[in-house]
C-alpha cells in the first residue's frame, strides 16, 4: 500500500511538472489502472481552485478587521483604567484594614498578653500564640514557639496557683512520678480521681501527655478531667529537667499527700493503700537520699499546700523541683515552685 | 512583503496596532481566503469568513492564545474550524444548502460538458467528502501546497499525509462517478 502511496505522490508531481496522466503513469504500468482514476480526480481537484480574491474584497474586509481592532482597543483602554481604578480602591482598603487591625489588634493581643485562664482575654491570647506559630515557617523557630508556649502554660499554672484562683486548665508535660492519685506532671501536682479520663495505652512515668483540669482554690494541685498521651515529638516544657532534684521531690508529696489525707477528710486504711510508682533509678536514689538527708523531704514545693499537709512552717524553705542545689538564690524567682513566693511577688491585678 | 517580519508583526498585533495588523493581513489573507473559497462555494460567505479568521487572531493574542510557532499554520487551522462550524449550519438548514452546492443536473446528462459545469460537479463531490478529507485536498490542490508543507500544516507526518490524500482522491473520484450517476 506503501508503494501505491508514493507511486502516487511520484505522478502527482510529474503532473504538476506540466506532465499528462498517462505520461506520468509510464513509470508504474503495474499500478497504472488503479492510479488513473486517483490522478483524474487530483486533476479536478486542482482545477476547482479558486483565483485570488479581488483587490475590492481586500480592502473591504481590511476594514472590517481593523474597525474592530480599533473596538478592542478602546474596550482595552476603558477597562484599564477600571482595572486602575479597582486596584487603588483594594489598595486604600487594604492600608485601613491595616491601620485599624495594627492600632486595635495589636492592642488587644499586648493587653492579652499577661491573661490566664479564667480571664476573658486569655482566648485572644491563645489565639494570637496559635496565629504565631501558623506564621513561623522556619521549622527550628516553630519548635522553640510552641515550647515557649508550653512554659507559657506552667507559668501561668503558677499565677493560678499563686492567686488561689480556680480555673480550666489545659497544659502538656512529663510525668516525673505517679504517686497513686497524686501524679506530678512538669512539678505541677495532679490529682486523680475517678473521674479522670486517661486517653492513651502505657501512661507512666516519663510519658508526655496534655492534662486538662481545673486549679483548685488555694491548693497548688489540678484536678485532672483528662489526661492524653501525647505522640512522640509533642512538644513539652522545658522548665526543669535535672533528674536528681526531680527524684527527690517525687518523695515528697506522696507523704505530704498521704498526711494530707490523714489529717483530712480520707480513712487512714485507705490512704495507706495508695502505692508510688517511679523508674528504678529514681526509688534507689530516693531510698538513699532520705537516708543521707531527711530535711529534704519535707522542703520542696508540695510543703506549701495547705490543705494536703501541715507543713506551712516549711514554706519559708520552699524552692522549685528544677532548683533545689541553689536554694538560697532562687527561691524568690522560682516558676514553678510553692505558693508563698507568688503571694508576695505576684499579687497584682490583672487585665480581664 | 519580503520585509514581513512575523514576530515584529506578533507584537505589534498584542498592543492592536493598526500597522501591524495591517501588516499580517495582506501577508495572508489571499491565502486565507483561497483556503475557505475552496471549500465553501460562495464569495461573499467565504469573504466574510476570512476577515472572521483575522478577528478571532485579534482576540486569540489579547488572550494570550494566539500562534506560537506558524502564523500562517494557526491562521488556516483556524479557517478550517470556521469551515467545518459553517458547514455544519448549513447541513442543519439543507434547504439553503441545495441551492448553491448542488448542481441543477441536466448538464451531467449531455456527453460533453464545459469545464464550467465539470467544476461545479467536482464541487458538489468535493462537499461530500469528510472534513479532514476536504482540509487535505484544500492545501495540496488548492492552495498548492508540498507534501512536506501540507504535513507541517496538518500537524502529521508525510507518509500518513500520503495515505491521507489518496484516500480523499479516491473518495472525490467516487463521488464524482455517483454525481454523475444521478
Amino acid at each position: 500500500m506503501n508503494n501505491l502511496y508514493e507511486a502516487l505522490e511520484v505522478c502527482l508531481r510529474e503532473i504538476e511538472r506540466g506532465a499528462s496522466i498517462e505520461a506520468a503513469l509510464l513509470r508504474y504500468p503495474d499500478l497504472a489502472d488503479e492510479l488513473r482514476p486517483i490522478l483524474e480526480a487530483s486533476v479536478d481537484a486542482a482545477n476547482i481552485a479558486v483565483p485570488l480574491p479581488s483587490e475590492t474584497a481586500v480592502q473591504r474586509n481590511r476594514a472590517k478587521v481593523l474597525q474592530r481592532a480599533a473596538q478592542m482597543r478602546e474596550a482595552k483602554a476603558k477597562s484599564s483604567q477600571r482595572t486602575w481604578f479597582v486596584s487603588l480602591r483594594r489598595l486604600v482598603v487594604t492600608v485601613v484594614v491595616l491601620l485599624v487591625l495594627s492600632v486595635s489588634g495589636t492592642g488587644l493581643v499586648r493587653a492579652s498578653s499577661a491573661t490566664v485562664p479564667g480571664d476573658n482575654l486569655y482566648p485572644v491570647k491563645r489565639t494570637w500564640e496559635d496565629m504565631l506559630v501558623a506564621f513561623t515557617f522556619n521549622l527550628q523557630q516553630r519548635d522553640a514557639l510552641e515550647v515557649e508556649h508550653e512554659n507559657e502554660r506552667l507559668q501561668e499554672l503558677q499565677e493560678l496557683f499563686a492567686e488561689g484562683r480556680s480555673a480550666k486548665v489545659d497544659f502538656n508535660g512529663s510525668i516525673k512520678s505517679q504517686n497513686g492519685n497524686l501524679w506530678i506532671v512538669s512539678n505541677i501536682s495532679v490529682m486523680i480521681s475517678d473521674q479522670t479520663e486517661l486517653r492513651g495505652q502505657g501512661i507512666s512515668v516519663g510519658s508526655a501527655v496534655r492534662v486538662k483540669g481545673t486549679t483548685q482554690g488555694n491548693n497548688n494541685i489540678v484536678l485532672a478531667e483528662q489526661i492524653e498521651l501525647l505522640p512522640a515529638g509533642a512538644k513539652l516544657p522545658d522548665t526543669e529537667d535535672e533528674p536528681e532534684i526531680q527524684q527527690e521531690k517525687h518523695e515528697d508529696p506522696v507523704q505530704q499527700f498521704e498526711d494530707s489525707s490523714n489529717s483530712g477528710n480520707g480513712s487512714d486504711g485507705e490512704r495507706q493503700t495508695v502505692e508510688e510508682t517511679k523508674t528504678p533509678e529514681s526509688e534507689s536514689e530516693n531510698n538513699n537520699e532520705s537516708v543521707e538527708d531527711g530535711s529534704n523531704n519535707t522542703n520542696t514545693e508540695w510543703g506549701s499546700d495547705s490543705n494536703l499537709n501541715d507543713s506551712h512552717e516549711n514554706e519559708s524553705n520552699d524552692n522549685s523541683g528544677s532548683n533545689s542545689e541553689d536554694d538560697s538564690s532562687l527561691n524568690s524567682n522560682d516558676s514553678s515552685g510553692g505558693g508563698s513566693s507568688y503571694e508576695s511577688s505576684d499579687g497584682g491585678g490583672r487585665d480581664d | 512583503m519580503s520585509s514581513f517580519n512575523e514576530r515584529h508583526a506578533l507584537d505589534g498585533l498584542q498592543r492592536l496596532e493598526s500597522q501591524a495588523i495591517s501588516a499580517i493581513y495582506d501577508q495572508y489573507f489571499s491565502e486565507v481566503y483561497r483556503y475557505v473559497r475552496y471549500r465553501i462555494n460562495d464569495d461573499r460567505t467565504a469573504e466574510d469568513i476570512a476577515s472572521d479568521v483575522f478577528v478571532r487572531l485579534l482576540e486569540a493574542v489579547q488572550k494570550k492564545q494566539g500562534p506560537q510557532s506558524s502564523l500562517k499554520g494557526w491562521l488556516i487551522a483556524t479557517a478550517s474550524h470556521a469551515v467545518n462550524d459553517h458547514l455544519r449550519r448549513q447541513y442543519r438548514r439543507p434547504e439553503e444548502a441545495l441551492s448553491d452546492a448542488i448542481p441543477d443536473g441536466r448538464p451531467s446528462i449531455h456527453s460533453e460538458v464545459d469545464l464550467r459545469d465539470r467544476n461545479r460537479m467536482v464541487q458538489s463531490a468535493y462537499a461530500q467528502l469528510t472534513p479532514e478529507q476536504q482540509h487535505v485536498l484544500d492545501l495540496r490542490f488548492g492552495q498548492g501546497y508540498s507534501l512536506e508543507e501540507t504535513a507541517v500544516l496538518l500537524k502529521k507526518n508525510i507518509n500518513a499525509v500520503k495515505a491521507l490524500q489518496f484516500r480523499a482522491l479516491a473518495s472525490l473520484q467516487r463521488q464524482i462517478g455517483e454525481v454523475n450517476h444521478e
